[in-house]
């Protein structure tokens, strides 16, 4: 879509299509937020940039597209591995599962070490009031600053609305504090390199890889594997049990613990706040802080799924019922700060929250060419031009998402018009000959 | 039209609170697809929004055209609107003409003909009791 949006990475994709059991239907090429797939010869093809938001995933009825996790983390030396799952897991046993039984499982399958990320998360919520503050004032403040928490948020940004990466504030997400200060305590309790430690991340959904493999705001990321939820699950649940245990692994409040669910993050954030979840709903306010609205807000909250995290696609219990298991562990655990303030000011100050990335945040000063843009202005006529021929019933059928898109293809030269199934009409009716 | 540039418009109906912002919306989108560098796409498109909400104020029927080279950009809004009687006063910051019903829904803020003089390279306003107002936005494309 976007002709003039640099391609931010290499295609490494974690959403992958079984061609086997791919019909050839329009539902994903349609659920693409960023019109990346189309249909050659039958079978859907990722071709343009994918964010792996997996719209695609969750509309494709035949179970054709996939999204993975990691490869290579051998779960064999467990006793070097250090478990983070995200808060979601907490939602996914039921209502009288609490954290700390399901941290309890994890240690019974025999992973090393287990760290909490709740209780960073409030942390972290400290360390974004105190960043907030610090920059609402300054003249031409990016108000309002945007989480950097949900991956596909940050990669739709990075590819769609890159004038609002300057929103997103320069620090590292909980899931990599706890990974960094898993690793570089233990190494220093043990006296080992702190590599010798692997972080595995449980995750709710495959947008983490990205994060570790080619992050948008990281140099360098703390993480070395994920796992989907569902994919650990039923060995995880085998090993929840109600045995008396004095091991304390959870010790976050409710604030931390709501992380999972859209709204949960800015509920601890004490400034103006706004969730916003889902991804078409995003896009929607993506579009409109572009325009320079929203200003009197301090902080957005995206998450990509519905409800927040708990949509993921690698959840087990659906979204709803699992909000409901982490509403009730908010009002059983609280909604009172665990963290002291004074010791995340003294954190903060010592630069512990801030990102490795040095330029990533500022706007990319990208002095475009008068040829390109010319060349710009020539091609969107063209393709106006050939939109003029087409029957706009955005059908699908040519391959392409909708007849727009599809008059892109034609004038890039990637699609022919022939391919429109309305073809031989719109000739007749317009009076086009051969 | 000058050769190599491109026309777009847009329709502005007055007090189509629903609707308002969308033909700002679509400029943006319209030149992102061309390729026009971020900072420079975001100041049109805070003055296409303030420009278009000026007229779903108090503006009468509008329309929104945009001229696209690749020297420049030129932002045209006009309406038929009751005009400004006194320009000046509507260029100083925070001088607002908005309804208390218009404040509620959080616009009025007096930053609009103010906004739009900041982020454009020029500003040009036509405009008196009763004759509508015509807004000329012009945009200089910096490019290597």
């Amino acid at each position: 879509m976007m002709a003039g949006a640099a391609q931010h990475r290499e295609p490494v994709r974690y959403v992958q299509i079984d061609e086997s059991l791919c019909n050839g239907c329009v539902l994903c090429i349609k659920a693409c937020p960023t019109k990346a797939i189309r249909i050659r010869e039958g079978k859907a093809r990722i071709e343009g940039v994918c964010i792996d938001c997996c719209e695609c995933v969750r509309v494709c009825p035949r179970r054709a597209i996939q999204a993975i996790t990691s490869e290579s983390l051998d779960l064999a030396e467990k006793d070097h591995i250090i478990v983070s799952p995200s808060t979601v897991l907490y939602s996914q046993f039921g209502e009288d599962v609490l954290p700390n039984d399901v941290l309890l499982g994890l240690k019974r399958m025999g992973f090393g070490y287990i760290h909490d990320q709740s209780y960073t998360s409030e942390i972290f919520n400290l360390a974004v009031e105190l960043y907030i503050k610090e920059n609402r004032e300054k003249p031409d403040a990016p108000l309002p600053f945007i989480s950097p928490v949900c991956p596909v948020v940050v990669s739709l940004i990075a590819y769609r609305f890159q004038s609002l990466l300057k929103h997103i504030p320069p620090l590292i997400t909980p899931r990599e504090i706890v990974a960094r200060e898993g690793k570089t305590r233990l190494a220093a309790r043990h006296g080992l390199d702190a590599e010798t430690f692997k972080v595995l991340h449980i995750t709710p959904c495959p947008s983490k890889m990205i994060c570790m493999k080619e992050s948008i705001l990281q140099e360098h990321s703390y993480l070395d594997a994920a796992i989907g939820i569902n994919t650990i699950y039923g060995e995880l649940k085998r090993n929840i049990h109600d045995v008396e245990d004095d091991i304390v692994l959870h010790h976050s409040g409710g604030i931390g613990l709501s992380w999972g669910m859209s709204g949960g993050e800015i509920s601890g954030v004490e400034l103006n706040c706004l969730a916003v979840s889902g991804l078409e709903e995003t896009i929607r306010y993506l579009e409109k802080i572009e325009i320079g609205l929203l200003g009197d807000i301090d902080y957005v909250e995206f998450r990509a799924c519905t409800e927040g995290c708990l949509g993921g696609p690698f959840t087990v219990m659906d979204k709803y019922q699992g909000k409901r298991n982490l509403q009730k562990l908010v009002r059983m655990f609280g909604v009172e700060k665990q963290v002291k303030y004074g010791y995340v000011k003294k954190l903060y100050d010592k630069g512990w929250f801030f990102t490795d990335k040095k330029e990533s945040h500022e706007e990319a000063i990208t002095q475009i060419s008068a040829v390109d843009i010319a060349r710009g202005i020539e091609r969107l006529k063209r393709i106006e031009e050939t939109l003029k021929l087409l029957p706009r019933k955005e059908c699908g059928a040519c391959g392409s998402p909708d007849c727009t898109t599809f008059a892109e293809d034609v004038t890039d030269g990637k699609a022919s018009l022939e391919s429109c199934v309305f073809w031989k009409d719109q000739k007749r009716k317009l009076n086009i000959r051969p | 039209m000058k050769p190599g540039g491109l026309l777009k418009k847009y329709s502005i109906k007055p007090r189509d609170f629903v609707k308002a912002g969308e033909g700002s919306i679509r400029i943006q989108k319209f030149l992102k697809f061309i390729g026009f560098d971020a900072g420079l796409i975001r100041r049109i498109s805070i003055c296409a929004y303030e420009a278009e909400m000026n007229v779903v104020m108090h503006g009468g029927d509008g329309e929104m055209s945009m001229l696209v080279d690749p020297k420049e950009i030129v932002l045209e809004v006009a309406d038929d609107g009751p005009g400004i009687p006194d320009i000046g006063l509507a260029l100083q910051e925070g001088y607002s003409t908005a309804s208390p019903e218009h404040r509620e829904m959080g616009f009025g803020a007096g930053m609009g003909l103010p906004n739009i003089k900041k982020n454009a390279d020029s500003l040009d306003i036509h405009s008196g009791n009763g004759q509508g107002v015509h807004l000329t936005m012009c945009f200089e494309v910096k490019t290597r």
